[in-house]
């Protein structure tokens, strides 16, 4: 077994770079007149949301290493910490990434972790920042298991898992509007990451990928940015706070409210928890796919074109949404 | 990276940011006219039928009123929130009305009205 394994926190190293970054962007924007926008509280949420985000890491960051370690102790395999295999561990924590980041849109437990990262109608690096508070209460720190039941020490896992998200951190901008096709090809960027981040029907559900977007590719997950229809950022329906408590939690109050209704059945009470956002025992609301069956009636032109294809506006029982 | 730097750092950036953006003139609010909330209401509800739109004087509020149900509209920052009135409480309010949500990602919103503009607003509620 490898012993006295030790990576850097790069997200904590990252913080000075973050903060350039901002500043860079913002004058760049002013100075230009184009490619964002800056709100005051807006970006205050985000910022403040991304402290919270490494704070809640000191506090709850444990639980998911104790359970790395001890996956580490059962583990027969030890793959040592040379460049190639870091190198591997990226590619395959990218992976791990990108069904993580899946379930997050699917699963409404996971949903109301990551909503917050969502919540804002900018988009511009602050946003990057706009992190969970509650990621440890997922339980998505199991899908790193096999990583670790493979070889790969848990605090390489976790420094790669670092570099990931430091990557994503310029990708929201809308300063930079396409980079070599490809560079768009290959990896994750600004235009793929904003439709990511996008609530038009055509944009919901997709591009989920971290590093490489090859695997939206993969997976069938992947819609271009297009010229015709303008991103429009934030969640279907918006909410109205800036204020970071209510931004961290709003989704699971909703949960619980929802959950805790009088006359549910238990499938009806464990489908507010689990099933896709958009889930209502009664119908009164709507998951993506009835978005995306709703615009196509009220914009038949758009059958077949990116993000609906395989849709029809009759096709109304749907399984996901951005709710 | 020693945790009294970071904390340094993390506050002062947040303080510097914050202040940067609201010494440019990025706190301004959104003001709304007819047609803007008439648009940005369409933009959260695309599926409504608008039928007509009451702006308040400081063009930060308007009422919606639709085929099927009214609705809230107001300057969320440089932005709009919506949402249906449909499960909330209408409080009189000094300057206007408070409008109460049961909804946690929205604790409550004061409508700003003039004497005039409370009276109207009432009355185009009385539906409701």
């Amino acid at each position: 077994m490898t012993e006295q394994v030790s990576f850097p926190d790069a997200v904590q190293w990252a913080v000075p770079f973050f903060i350039a970054a901002i500043l860079v962007e913002f004058v760049w924007i002013a100075i230009k007149g184009r490619g964002g926008r800056y709100e005051t509280r807006d970006a205050l949420t985000s910022l403040i949301m991304g402290a919270g985000n490494i704070a809640s890491g000191f506090l709850l960051g444990f639980i998911a290493y104790a359970f790395f370690m001890w996956l580490w102790q059962i583990t027969p395999l030890d793959l040592g910490t040379s460049v190639p295999v870091i190198f591997i561990c990226f590619v395959l924590d990218d992976l791990r990434y990108y069904w993580v980041h899946r379930f997050g849109h699917r699963i409404r437990w996971v949903w109301a972790s990551h909503v917050n990262h969502h919540s804002s109608q900018h988009y511009n690096l602050t946003t990057a920042l706009r992190q969970t508070w509650t990621y440890t209460f997922t339980f998505m720190m199991v899908v790193r298991a096999p990583l670790i039941l493979l070889g790969f020490h848990p605090a390489m896992v976790l420094f790669v898992g670092g570099l990931n998200l430091i990557y994503q951190f310029w990708i929201h901008t809308e300063a930079i509007r396409k980079m070599p096709r490809w560079f768009e090809a290959v990896m994750n960027t600004p235009s793929h990451h904003r439709v990511h981040h996008g609530r038009n029907a055509r944009y919901l559900d997709c591009n989920y990928a971290g590093v490489f977007i090859i695997w939206d590719k993969l997976f069938g997950t992947f819609v271009p940015e297009q010229e015709s229809d303008k991103v429009d950022y934030g969640l279907v329906h918006n909410i109205g706070t800036f204020n970071p408590l209510r931004v961290a939690f709003h989704e699971w109050v909703s949960i619980w409210r929802d959950a805790t209704q009088t006359g549910l059945s238990l499938r009806q009470r464990l489908a507010y928890c689990f099933a896709p956002p958009g889930y209502s025992h009664d119908g009164s609301r709507n998951n993506s796919n009835q978005i995306k069956a709703k615009h196509l009636a009220r914009h038949p032109e758009d059958h077949g074109t990116p993000g609906f294809e395989g849709f029809s506006a009759s096709r109304q029982n749907g399984l996901a949404d951005r709710s | 990276m020693p945790l009294e730097i970071l904390l340094v750092l993390v506050v002062v950036g947040i303080s510097g940011i914050g202040l940067m953006l609201h010494l440019t003139g990025r706190s301004r609010m959104r003001v709304l006219t007819h047609d803007l909330a008439w648009q940005d209401w369409l933009r959260h509800f695309p599926d409504d039928d608008v039928v007509d739109v009451t702006v308040s004087h400081d063009g930060h509020f308007a009422l919606i009123r639709t085929k099927e149900v009214a609705g809230l509209l107001w300057s969320f920052g440089a932005d709009t929130a919506a949402r249906h009135l449909l499960d909330f409480d209408w409080l009189e309010h000094p300057e206007g009305f408070e409008i109460l949500f049961h909804d946690f990602s929205i604790p409550r919103v004061i409508v700003r009205l003039d004497e005039t503009e409370r009276r109207h607003w009432r009355h185009l509620l009385d539906p409701v």
